[in-house]
């Protein structure tokens, strides 16, 4: 269960035993395997099975309805075993009852029975197992599985010499592993299951939809007979062993081994298959070298693995002793299932490295949830994960590489090829671990470096900043409780800073074609309708006609409360035209709210005359407050009559940048601050920057993706997602209020921010009416559709429920209403809504919901509701096509 | 191995009947009934329709109130972005146990509820009923009901035991959850704007949608059900028209919402340049003004106008090909025939796990006689009729994958779990990118030697 939720399981780290009863059954020789129950859990599992594995994965389901659960399943099972037989003419056939079955009590063995006095001579081996999903989990289903195929197989007891080697869930490609070595040791073996080609086939010339691989009927019945057992599991219980049930009733000896993974455990199968006849497998061998050549090369990055192992208990034990060996720390080690002494086993394990490490806690989970694993993992310092493709919410969350290596892995490839069995396995598994460990550190050393050792040069601007402020203060600090509290009012109606939900339009008037900077990622250009950014506009108005076009929208807007100076340049770089236009409005309206945007570079000279001006709200443009990271942004500053570049130039702009916001907060303006978020440029640097903003007494910061300007020095710069737009706005929210619904409008934008409607204030006044045309020889038709789509004439008329109702006038075909018939239904008889209608009831209120059309359109027709349209004079047409050509079509025959 | 038609089957196999005119002695196919046992059918239960329709709703806590399994295969597998919480991509599971069938499970699921609200407090928490509780006879509802009445917090019993119907079904129980919902917000003041129906996000094709309205100047009052969250969809009843797309699952709902609160519908679809083309300009219709009508013409006339370069120089590598296509429902296969015949290919299978009488009609007055349509199919039918047909290419799910790359045959995702955006303009641009890519990639020549 979860540790934030004790009744619920949050993000299972299990599945279901019909899951692991399916794959075992997969290592079967022609044979299929049927779920006793309703239609889903076949496809779910199906589903999982085929991406993890890439093969086609057939099982069938009883598709249990209603009438089977209430009645019994019987007849639905032999259906079901009927068809598969003939569908696919298999051996074998394992049969898997499901919840639904258990609980509805299905006697599974008794249907057995039946269906073979129906078939007398039916020759398919049919293999029951119990199974309800809600028992155990799909560990304890996949030895259920085997043990019950010993159990039904019938064995010739006659000694052999052969082994018996049962295997838990290993992979295809492990499978294959586990031969070559038996083979090289001579050893004559029964491999139960064998899913080695079955789960990973070839392509071939011809498919064949019955796996063709696996152990055969024929193999598994001298497993009674054979000379040992070898079972590769250290958990499963007795009652679910294959190898106890074999010693039990045919007296084969047995030897459990852990699956052969890493030195130890490897070394072990080789030496109980030498004890049972094998050969030394010199090539192996010649492996184990390799294995343990690879464990010192990468001992030392191995240390610095911190682990969650997760998954079945015998591939987390298994996993767990690979790290152990290798000097990595599983600081967590979970497990969906609950077993006996897996607890004791894996600690044993676990405190070895947390012994010679120093590391003073770790955690072991049974019946765990990722929920859990993911809160414990920050915590007890995790920096890889070792398991299924389930860890990639936390992968992706955290930031934590997955090793990807049990069973599902739904968003890779090669699911079935995942190796970690025997020495070259290990090493490959070890290798993959190290890897991921070396590609984190490679990629976060310089900056953990940097942050932790690099120290600024001192060359801070506030003491300057200082001096100005405090100068100026002096002067300026009339009335600004008065001022603070108006322009707090104001901001309630700025829909920048309410948000999309605001109903208050604004407008930008761009009158400041001008800029003194350069910005790496801008390149000006007018007249880009189909662009929404800042520094993007059509026209460029002087004062006076920035003026008449306020005018001009106020009458059409009166909800525009926000008059916005946002560039295309920057609004202080032209200061006389921005003064005016600012002066000529506030004559007009002396409520409007004015708010500016300006890069800051002038911002310390215009504050107080902005306050005068009526200014309620300066927008400043600051990336950076490092002069390094601002001298990659801007190209040039323009100043005081010289151009100046590199550090210089950011540095000058930046001290302006920060005195010039003081000097506006002090003045009671209310300052907002963009950032545009640059990947490698400034984006670890941004909270610092907001820092700064609070600092200044700014409201809010707004940080902002860059939009790519062909032709721009940032043109080919990595773009931003949102994802990491927010994550940055999250992170800095904790420093001051973020800004979440930026629209980065246009220099002209005009309404509210969902509703940009600028396009339709362009040009000189009066030019928005839409040209009349010469309509008196035109003619109207109306058109009734019948169509199921929506899309196309697709509908019998006597289907139709509703109708397309279109008009043709002037040679446009306008769409007009859909009517749905159950309206035009007058209470006669048999017409009681849509769905109880009789046939003559429905016909007519359809007749009644066109009488008013000139034509209707049907995929088909009867000939007499036809003839009935007839006497109304309305014209059928019967056709197929997209309804606006058939429209068409159907209006220039009438126009004829 | 030999393919076999069962002869059980064989009415749920048709031919087209495009070139042979309105022919009504032809019989009808058979569908919509249930899954023939033991042929492996590809339709999953009536739990994923339920599912399907509503995970996409970002802010709900989603608990499966039975055994592991169902919450195991359904965590996060869909493909449904978000602009808000992640909450939805969590699975959340009572994770019933032996006890628990033998007891009952209404407590603990109570006791869950019960933890999920004082700890989170949710807007809202569906609550998914599942093979096992139909059986056991758990009374979701009234825990439900009790928890609402307790809290002041939305609790939705979803009533989807697997074996209760197939897939459709599944979509009616979700819509009927929706309407839930809904319900007590149903006298709200009329705003200008449409809710979308049948769209999930996939890939963000919400959002691209949304862009296109935002372009014509339609405002959206709400999505249904991607990128939704509790409080957009309870605007929902304030919205002027609802917008149809997935119609298999979403009509029922259009149905309710213009019976008991006065929103008219209208289908459309975004697939495909001529669809999404007309579909602007019919919504634009429907609700605009005279300018927004001009904006979607321009806008549409604009796009397609970008769209034509592309299309030619793709339709070579295309024009011949055949392609087979077995999907979910009946609108997507039909729009796919559709799509494929702008790019010159013809369908040669058509078929669909949970299509409807009319949907084939449809089908088979859009494919020749030569074209097989199924309902239901299985992998043993597909195999045989798609090397019958020597289809190409295959657009399906995910596990029909494997099947077609085992033929041989180029595949398409057209499903749930897909990462590329299928909607709309930019969508036909990734839909003839994927089928080329595919259709025409060297390692065919290598594997066919």
């Amino acid at each position: 269960m979860s540790k934030n939720l004790v009744n619920l399981c949050v993000n299972p780290c299990k599945m279901c035993m019909p899951m692991g009863i399916v794959s075992a059954f997969y290592g079967l020789k022609n044979c299929m395997t049927i779920l006793h129950g309703s239609q889903g859990c076949s496809t779910y599992i199906r589903r999982h099975m085929a991406t993890h594995y890439n093969e086609p994965v057939d099982i069938a389901s009883s598709s249990l309805t209603e009438n089977g659960t209430v009645f019994g399943g019987e007849n639905n099972l032999i259906k079901g075993l009927e068809n598969m037989i003939e569908l696919y003419n298999p051996e074998v056939i394992g049969i898997a009852t499901t919840c639904l079955a258990e609980t509805i009590g299905e006697d599974v063995p008794r249907i057995i029975n039946n269906f073979n006095i129906i078939h007398p001579g039916n020759k398919v081996k049919f293999i029951p197992v119990v199974s309800m999903g809600y028992s155990e989990t799909q560990y304890e289903g996949f030895f259920m599985a085997l043990r019950a195929i010993v159990e039904n197989v019938d064995m010739v007891p006659e000694k052999n010499n052969k082994v018996n080697i049962i295997t838990g869930m290993i992979s295809p490609a492990d499978t294959r592993y586990l031969k070559r070595l038996l083979d090289s040791m001579k050893v004559e073996y029964i491999l139960l299951p064998d899913i080695s080609e079955n789960l990973d086939g070839q392509h071939k010339e011809s498919y064949n939809r019955l796996p063709e691989g696996g152990t055969s009927l024929e193999e598994l019945s001298l497993m009674g007979g054979a000379k040992l057992t070898i079972e590769l599991t250290t958990f499963t219980k007795e009652h679910n062993s294959p190898a106890q049930y074999l010693y039990a009733a045919y007296g084969v000896p047995f030897v459990r081994c852990s699956l052969p993974v890493g030195l130890r455990d490897t070394d072990a199968l080789i030496s109980v298959l030498e004890h049972a006849g094998g050969t030394k497998p010199e090539e192996i061998m010649k492996e184990r070298g390799r294995y343990m050549d690879a464990m010192i090369d990468s001992h030392k990055y191995n240390a610095e693995g911190r682990a969650v192992i997760f998954g079945e208990p015998d591939f987390v034990y298994s996993a767990v002793r690979l790290c152990a060996e290798n000097g990595i720390m599983p600081v967590i080690t979970a497990t969906g299932a609950k077993c006996g002494n897996l607890k004791e086993r894996l600690e044993e394990e676990v405190q070895g490295v947390a012994d010679f490490l120093h590391i003073d806690k770790f955690l072991i989970l049974e019946a765990c949830d990722f929920d859990t694993i993911e809160k414990y993992a920050v915590e007890y310092g995790a920096n890889i994960m070792i398991g299924s493709s389930d860890g990639r919410r936390i992968e992706e969350k955290l930031r934590l590489p997955l090793v990807r290596c049990a069973f599902p892995i739904h968003d890779q490839v090669g699911g079935q090829r995942v190796r970690m069995l025997g020495y070259d396995g290990s090493l490959e598994l070890l290798d993959r671990i190290t890897n991921s460990l070396l590609i984190r550190k490679e990629h976060s050393f310089r900056g953990e470096m940097h942050d932790r050792y690099y120290k600024e040069e001192a060359g801070d601007t506030s003491v300057d900043l200082d001096k100005i402020s405090s100068l100026k203060e002096v002067a300026g600090l009339r009335n600004k409780a008065d001022i603070i509290l108006a322009n707090k009012k104001k901001t309630e109606t700025h829909p920048c800073f309410n948000g999309c939900g605001s109903e208050y339009a604004r407008m930008h008037l761009p009158i400041a074609p001008k800029c003194n900077i350069q910005c790496n990622y801008c390149v000006r250009k007018y007249d880009c309708p189909n662009e929404s950014r800042p520094g993007v506009t059509t026209e460029v108005l002087s004062p006076e006609q920035a003026c008449e076009k306020y005018k001009r929208v106020k009458e059409g807007l009166p909800n525009l409360k926000v008059v916005g100076i946002a560039g295309p340049g920057d609004s202080l770089a032209d200061f006389e035209s921005t003064r005016k236009t600012l002066s000529l409005i506030k004559r007009e309206d002396p409520e409007v709210t004015f708010c500016l945007s300006t890069n800051g570079l002038l911002l310390p000279l215009y504050a107080d005359e902005l306050a005068e001006l009526g200014v309620s709200h300066v927008t400043v443009t600051m990336n950076a407050v490092n002069t390094t990271i601002g001298a990659k942004i801007y190209k040039h500053v323009d100043y005081m009559g010289h151009r100046y570049f590199g550090e210089v130039g950011a540095a000058i702009l930046m001290a302006n940048q920060l005195s010039g916001i003081k000097r506006s907060t002090s003045l009671g303006l209310i300052c907002k601050v963009n950032i545009v978020m640059l990947k490698g440029i400034n984006e670890y640097h941004i909270p610092v920057v907001v820092e700064k903003a609070k600092e200044l007494g700014c409201e809010i910061t707004n940080i902002m993706q860059l939009i790519p300007v062909a032709g721009s020095e940032f043109e080919n710069i990595p773009l931003v997602s949102n994802r990491e737009i927010m994550g940055m706005r999250k992170q800095c929210g904790s420093i001051l209020k973020q800004m979440y619904h930026c629209r980065q409008c246009r220099a002209d934008a005009i309404g509210t921010l969902d509703n940009d409607q600028s396009i339709n204030f362009r040009g000189c006044t009066g030019c928005n009416d839409i040209e009349e045309t010469d309509r008196a020889e035109e003619k109207t038709f109306l058109f009734a559709v019948s169509s199921k789509s929506g899309i196309l004439v697709d509908q019998h008329f006597g289907h139709a429920s509703d109708f397309y109702i279109y008009e043709y006038k002037n040679k446009v075909i306008r769409f007009k209403e859909r009517r749905s018939v159950s309206k035009y239904c007058d209470g006669a008889e048999g017409c009681d809504g849509m769905g109880g209608m009789n046939k003559e009831g429905k016909m007519e209120a359809i007749l009644e919901t066109v009488k008013d059309c000139n034509g209707v359109l049907a995929m088909r027709i009867g000939e007499a509701p036809k003839q009935k349209l007839k006497e109304k004079a309305i014209e059928t047409f019967t056709t197929y096509d997209r309804i606006e050509n058939a429209v068409r079509v159907a209006a220039e025959k009438l126009c004829v | 191995m030999e393919a076999r038609i069962l002869d059980e089957r064989k009415a749920f196999i048709v031919n087209g009947k495009k070139d042979i005119g309105c022919n009504f002695d032809a019989p009808a196919i058979k569908c919509d009934s249930d899954s023939l046992s033991g042929t492996v059918s590809q339709r999953a239960c009536v739990y994923c329709g339920a599912r399907v329709v509503l995970n996409p709703i970002t802010d709900a806590f989603h608990i499966v109130h039975g055994p592991i399994g169902c919450a195991s295969y359904t965590w996060d597998i869909r493909g449904s972005l978000t602009s808000g919480s992640d909450l939805y991509r969590n699975s959340f599971s009572t994770d019933l146990s032996d006890k628990d069938i033998v007891f009952g499970g209404e407590k603990k699921l109570a006791a869950a509820i019960e933890e999920i609200i004082e700890k989170h407090n949710p807007k809202l928490i569906f609550v998914y009923s599942t093979c096992i509780v139909g059986v056991i006879g758990d009374d979701v509802d009234a825990v439900c009901k009790q928890a609402e009445k307790k809290h002041g917090t939305r609790v939705i019993s979803v009533k989807s035991p697997g074996f209760s119907g197939n897939k459709s079904y599944g979509y009616k129980m979700a819509c009927n959850a929706i309407l839930e919902l809904i319900e007590p917000h149903k006298n709200q003041a009329k705003i200008k704007g449409v809710n979308i129906l049948g769209d999930f996000n996939l890939a963000g094709e919400m959002w691209i949608i949304k862009n296109y309205l935002r372009e014509i100047g339609i405002p959206v009052v709400a999505t249904i059900t991607g990128d939704s969250s509790c409080e957009t969809l309870i605007k929902a009843p304030a919205a002027q028209l609802n917008l149809v797309q997935c119609a298999g699952s979403m009509t029922y709902l259009a149905k309710k919402m213009e019976e008991e609160m006065g929103i008219p519908f209208v289908k459309i679809s975004f697939f495909g340049v001529e669809d999404t083309s007309a579909s602007l300009i019919r919504i634009a219709e429907a609700i605009g003004s005279g300018e927004n009508i001009q904006k979607a013409e321009a806008f549409t006339e604009m796009e397609r106008n970008k769209l034509n370069s592309f299309m030619d120089k793709y339709k070579k590598n295309l024009e011949g090909k055949k392609a087979a296509i077995y999907v979910g429902g009946g609108f997507k296969a039909i729009s796919l025939i559709r799509q494929f015949r702008e790019m010159g290919i013809e369908t040669v299978v058509v078929g669909t796990q949970t299509g409807k009488k009319e949907d084939y009609e449809v089908m088979e007055s859009l494919v020749g006689k030569d074209t097989v349509i199924l309902d239901d199919a299985n992998p043993a039918e597909l195999e045989a009729f798609m090397k019958q047909k020597g289809a190409d290419i295959l657009v399906g799910g995910v596990k029909e994958r494997p099947l077609a790359y085992k033929l041989g045959i180029a595949f398409c995702d057209h499903n749930h779990e897909r990462k590329h955006a299928l909607a709309g303009y930019e969508g036909v641009i990734n839909f003839t990118e994927e089928i080329n890519l595919s259709l025409n990639s060297p390692v065919w020549k290598m594997v066919r030697g």
